[in-house]
């Protein structure tokens, strides 16, 4: 019985393979991600692990920054244009620009001046047909402020488009070269509008990058081809995989099997073990980034800076290094990482002091201590490798001091939401940077904009700070701006609404057959480049 | 009619004593026997005996291999986790969470099981008929799976994956101990015990107990060894206990991102794990081959 | 005779069927938060839309009127939202339950092949070696815990060996229209694309969740066959057969195997439902994108939702499975139709 079946399966398979030759095996890469994305529009989201998978890959920005040199690259725009008092920022446009041709649509005609106006049109204008498509959320912007700064985008012709400000800001240019920048196909917004069916946009999406969507089925991939009328370069790769892993340890083995290519992220305990190995390449990379531990201050006690301070002494930030980043990262000075050029060590941030830990509480009238959650994020990114093990560290600290843990996960998307909702006390999370500009640590984290748009895990709102904040925005000379974030940092050490843990490293295992990814210390990863030996 | 007997010794000693004469033959369930008697007093006494707490953190010592091997320490006998625990007392406690609450969990439901399946035995019209059904419906969901309802609607943690083994055991135990109920009640002898004028209570205290309690252990063996596969898989699949508990299953699926660096912390748990199952298992089929000897007798 | 069974136990799938539709109706209240957004999926319902769905759901209404409008969406197919995906509960199973139930079948039919004969074996040398290790075997394997034994494979096949990889159905490059989502078949009906490569890596990436999850089945196979054919080479008829002078090879084939494999087959149908249930640990462990592991990660996310209808999925699922075996089991053996009076 059993050899028969055997025997016809072979015969069967031998039959197709020489009948077979029109399904020449598809080349291509297998990614690793780490979440489904939230969405396929990078405009509407901050998380990183989606950033990571659409951004780069499927659309293209107007500017981007040199990760080495740092300085501004064109990319969709060809060249642009300050004014004198810096209000008004002309970029003229690249014109032979494809659009992705795909299955739920086809372009008529090249970019143009349109696709800029309505892309970002759509983040600040209430009279564009597609602002309120979605949540009307664009949470980047909403925080950094740039809704209250642009006062109108006009198309001078066909290829140039001129941004009119309020004001003049240092960290413009900046921000339109973040990954969330993306240009949109207009003509692709207005055939789904006619047709009704706008909220597709974000789901199915039609941009100029590389890669071209093709799939995408929850939890476990999203499949993209190249795209073959990329206007910079030809992409190597047929065909870019993203095959949805949430468990690390799956991940490594996946690459050691050879399921997947590349892994972002690889847990620092299995560094040792993937070096050892030849056939897989492991590169690292200083990154702008920060690892955290907010409070949620708006909540008592949390609202009481003394009971913050009396709880960042209680942990052992040492031993966190030793046990979750394993030496693939450094202990935060700062809230800026010690690469930014406004950073500046801050002495006043508490050290481990358990003595020290239990009188504050005392002061504060916690003698008894309390009880409190501890949200820890449930995969790893650059910030923090392991933040389930970063909690359980910290709970037992805590508890020296008599303050009671309780660890809270929940799947990445719904953490991020609920965090957003401000439904913690304490969340573990951190900040990859999109930019050099310090402002990119700032703004998007503990400003007031964001609070309100969700972004701002302390929930800390300070006019004070929002104030220097605007200030070292307002200025252009760099040493001038430091000052203003040197003082940022301080009162961030001062205040604490939340405690700098540590800045990671990026780090990246891949095959040793690919080539062509390299990592850059801000923002999102870019595939454009990779390709695979056979 | 006189009858001589040489050896008059062996008829005169009680069941409970050739049972175990007959099992003590069989040297492999002895094995398992005295193996689950050692589980059973580590469990019982594991905090006790334990070196370590079982979240006790030792900065200065993490992720060391078992002592024998160069790298050990003789402090951790075998070795510590990523967090500096005590790999042994973690692994001692696991006893307690893992076995102790399976042994809870399957007495509890033995208990339980006995009463309403004895019940269900004797009672006889709509209410069996009702009862019935109902133990078909839950006997074709498997106890993992209504273990996994159960705690849907609970919520993960290891109490209510207690809760919800014994509820998901308990149809089983139930279908059983009423099979077995019904199987006596028909036999002849229960019958004229019956013609003597013995009310129902009698009927069971002395005709049908004494005559089935041998085969309730059988089934609580067999309930037992569900219990710890159910409890550490649900840990395993961190719907049970929650780390830092120091439970089998749970420690294995927290130890899992070091199964390279540190195998040991991932083998131990799972080996126990095995041990105890078997153990069990050992248990029960030895003592089924006995009871089946006997009958055949 | 056959068709007075037939209604009894087609009474006894109704009876099952509404009370488990009873059940997944009453978790709507017993899940923490609001039935409505229990039973909808909708999170941030406004107040129009609220009402809305309020007077869909009957929620205003008695509980019989809500149980019947439940029973009436299900049948319609509108199992609410996941509060995960957003999408409709209905058409995530539609596309999960094949990939368990392609698993589930493999790992019987293994189990099947395996368990049967090797219990056979077993019987007829009862107390010599290749019973002795048969019944070892299968003791070990009844108690190793499953998903242990899948992590020491993936150590031993996928890590150490490189034979077999550990996780999906199939490798991603391959692009096979899912139009049965039944993996193979879906292969094949693309034509064996990529010059057959596709198929063999399909059955590759099948190997080992099937060789896990066909285990516990297996040893439950070998040993419940072992018993029945013992009881009935135990059978006045076989030892007349014997006295008969039927050789042993005869005596077997044509008396003992048709009789002591009857209540096999019953047991085959029982594994079904244990076997769904394992693949759920299975398809965690392998990432197999089947309708277990969504629902351990809904269990997770506390999607509500999500869970109801992965609960009323795999219970229908093993419903179904062991009143089928039980119909086949009687068309088989005539003699339990008697039974089926009495017994229940």
């Amino acid at each position: 019985m059993y050899k028969w079946l055997l025997g016809t399966v072979a015969v069967v398979l031998a039959g197709c393979q020489n009948e077979d030759a029109r399904y020449a095996p598809i080349e291509g890469m297998v990614y690793c991600a780490e979440a489904n994305p939230v969405s396929f529009n990078p405009q509407v989201t901050t998380s990183g692990s989606t950033i990571d998978l659409i951004s780069k890959q499927l659309y293209n920005r107007l500017l981007r920054i040199d990760p080495v040199t740092g300085e501004f690259i064109p990319e969709l725009a060809t060249s642009w244009q300050i004014n004198k008092d810096g209000t008004e920022v002309t970029f003229k446009l690249r014109q032979d620009v494809q659009f992705h041709t795909t299955a739920y649509f086809t372009p008529t005609r090249l970019f143009n001046a349109d696709d800029v106006v309505f892309s970002f049109n759509r983040l600040f204008d209430v009279y564009n047909p597609y602002h309120f498509v979605g949540e009307a959320n664009y949470p980047y912007f909403q925080s950094v402020g740039l809704d209250q700064l642009i006062r109108n985008i006009r198309k001078d012709s066909e290829y140039q488009v001129t941004f009119e400000l309020f004001n003049a800001e240092s960290s413009f240019l900046a921000n339109l070269a973040t990954d969330f920048a993306a240009i949109t196909s207009q003509e692709y917004a207005m055939e789904l509008m006619q047709s009704e069916r706008m909220e597709l946009f974000d789901q199915y999406p039609v941009g100029t990058g590389p890669f071209v969507y093709r799939e995408y089925q929850r939890d476990r991939f999203i499949r993209y081809y190249s795209h073959p009328d990329y206007w910079e370069h030809q992409v190597n790769l047929d065909q870019l995989v993203f095959d949805i892993t949430p468990n690390g340890t799956t991940r490594i083995v996946k690459l050691l099997t050879k399921e997947c290519d590349v892994t972002p992220h690889p847990s620092a305990t299995q560094l040792d073990v993937l070096r050892e190995r030849s056939d897989i390449d492991l590169q690292q990379q200083d990154n702008l980034n920060i690892g955290y531990w907010a409070f949620n201050t708006e909540r008592v006690p949390f609202n009481n800076p003394e009971v913050r301070r009396a709880l960042a002494h209680a942990i052992n930030v040492e031993k966190i290094m030793q046990a979750v980043y394993y030496g693939q990262g450094v202990k935060a000075t700062s809230m800026l990482p010690p690469i930014s050029w406004a950073y500046q060590e801050q002495h006043n941030l508490p050290g481990y002091n358990p003595d020290r830990a239990r009188e504050l509480l005392a002061e504060a009238g916690y003698e008894n201590g309390f009880e409190m959650s501890i949200w820890a994020m449930p995969v790893s990114r650059i910030y923090n490798p392991n933040a389930r093990k970063m909690a359980e560290l910290m709970q037992s600290d805590l508890r020296e001091v008599g303050v009671k843990v309780r660890i809270v996960e929940y799947e990445w998307n719904t953490f991020l939401q609920r965090v957003d909702e401000h439904r913690h006390d304490s969340v573990l999370l951190g900040w990859a940077a999109d930019t050099p500009d310090p402002d990119n640590f700032f703004s998007p984290l503990l400003s007031c904009a964001a609070t309100f748009s969700g972004k701002n895990p302390a929930n800390w709102c300070n006019p004070e700070f929002d104030f220097l904040l605007t200030q070292a925005l307002d200025t252009t000379d760099q040493a001038e701006r430091k000052e203003f974030y040197v003082k940022a940092q301080q009162m961030i050490a001062e205040q604490l609404p939340l405690l700098p843990l540590a800045h990671g490293k990026r780090s990246q295992a891949n095959d040793a057959n690919i080539q062509g990814i390299t990592l850059s210390p801000f923002g999102g990863i870019s595939l454009a480049h990779a390709s695979k030996e056979p | 009619m006189a009858n001589f007997k040489l050896f008059t010794e062996q008829s005169n000693t009680s069941p409970l004593s050739r049972l175990w004469r007959k099992f003590r033959a069989n040297h492999v369930s002895l094995v398992g026997l005295w193996l689950f008697l050692a589980l059973t007093v580590l469990a019982a006494t594991a905090p006790m005996l334990a070196p370590y707490g079982i979240n006790e953190q030792h900065a200065d010592a993490l992720l060391i291999p078992p002592s024998w091997h160069e790298d050990g320490d003789v402090r951790f006998i075998l070795g510590t986790d990523d967090l500096g625990r005590d790999v042994l007392s973690r692994l001692m406690n696991g006893a307690t969470y893992t076995f102790g609450l399976s042994i809870v969990a399957a007495l509890v439901t033995t208990l339980v099981g006995v009463l309403v399946g004895t019940v269900a035995g004797i009672s006889r019209g709509l209410r069996a008929s009702l009862l019935n059904h109902l133990l078909d419906i839950t006997l074709s969901i498997p106890s993992l799976l209504l273990a996994i309802i159960i705690i849907a609607i609970l919520g993960p943690g290891l109490m209510n994956t207690v809760w919800a083994i014994i509820f998901a055991l308990l149809p089983q135990f139930i279908h059983s101990v009423r099979n077995l109920v019904v199987e006596e009640l028909s036999k002849d002898y229960i019958s004229a015990f019956r013609l003597d004028g013995a009310n129902h209570w009698q009927i069971l205290v002395r005709g049908i107990f004494p005559n089935i309690y041998e085969r309730i252990v059988v089934i609580f063996t067999m309930a037992l060894s569900l219990a710890i596969l159910d409890i550490a898989a649900l840990g395993f699949l961190k719907l049970g206990a929650q780390p830092p508990t120091a439970e089998w299953g749970a420690i294995l699926a927290e130890n899992l991102g070091l199964i390279y660096l540190a195998p040991w912390t991932v083998a131990l748990p799972g080996i126990l794990l095995f041990l105890a199952v078997l153990s069990t298992n050992l248990v029960g089929d030895g003592l089924r081959n006995v009871l089946k000897e006997r009958r055949a007798d | 005779m056959m068709f007075e069974f037939a209604i009894r136990r087609f009474s006894l799938l109704l009876f099952m069927l509404f009370t488990l539709s009873l059940f997944t109706f009453s978790l709507g209240y017993l899940f923490p938060g609001e039935p409505l957004t229990n039973f909808s999926g909708i999170e941030t319902a406004g107040f129009s839309q609220s009402a809305d769905l309020r007077a869909k759901y009957h929620l205003d209404e008695g509980y019989i009127s809500q149980y019947l409008a439940f029973v009436g969406r299900i049948l319609q197919g509108d199992w609410g939202l996941s509060f995960a995906s957003g999408d409709p509960v209905f058409s995530h199973v539609l596309t999960l339950a094949p990939a368990t139930f392609e698993l589930a079948v493999y790992a019987l039919l293994v189990s099947v092949i395996i368990g049967v004969p090797a219990g056979i074996l077993a019987a007829l040398s009862q107390g010599r070696w290749p019973d002795k290790l048969i019944s070892g075997i299968t003791l070990v394997g009844y108690s190793v815990p499953i998903f242990w034994l899948a992590l020491l494979l993936i150590m031993v096949f996928c890590l150490q060996l490189g034979l077999f990889p550990m996780s999906g159905r199939i490798s991603l490059l391959y692009e096979i229209p899912a139009s049965t989502h039944f993996m193979l078949l879906d292969v094949m009906l693309a034509g064996f694309p990529y010059g057959g490569q596709a198929f063999t890596d399909a059955l590759h990436h099948l190997a080992l969740p099937t060789l896990v999850l066909a285990t516990y089945p297996t040893t439950v196979l070998v040993r419940f066959t072992r018993d029945s054919m013992l009881n009935v080479l135990e059978q006045n008829y076989i030892k007349t057969a014997r006295a008969k002078g039927l050789s042993r090879r005869q005596l077997i084939i044509h008396h003992a195997l048709r009789n002591a494999l009857l209540p096999v087959i019953k047991q085959i149908g029982l594994q079904f439902s244990a076997l769904i249930t394992l693949a759920m640990i299975t398809e965690v462990i392998f990432s197999w994108p089947g309708i277990g592991r969504w629902l351990i990660d809904s269990i997770y996310q506390r999607d509500f939702p999500a869970i109801q209808g992965g609960l009323l999925a795999i219970s229908m699922f093993i419903i179904f499975a062991t009143i089928f075996t039980e119909l086949l089991y009687t068309l088989l053996d005539p003699i339990s139709r008697n039974q089926a009076h009495g017994k229940l």
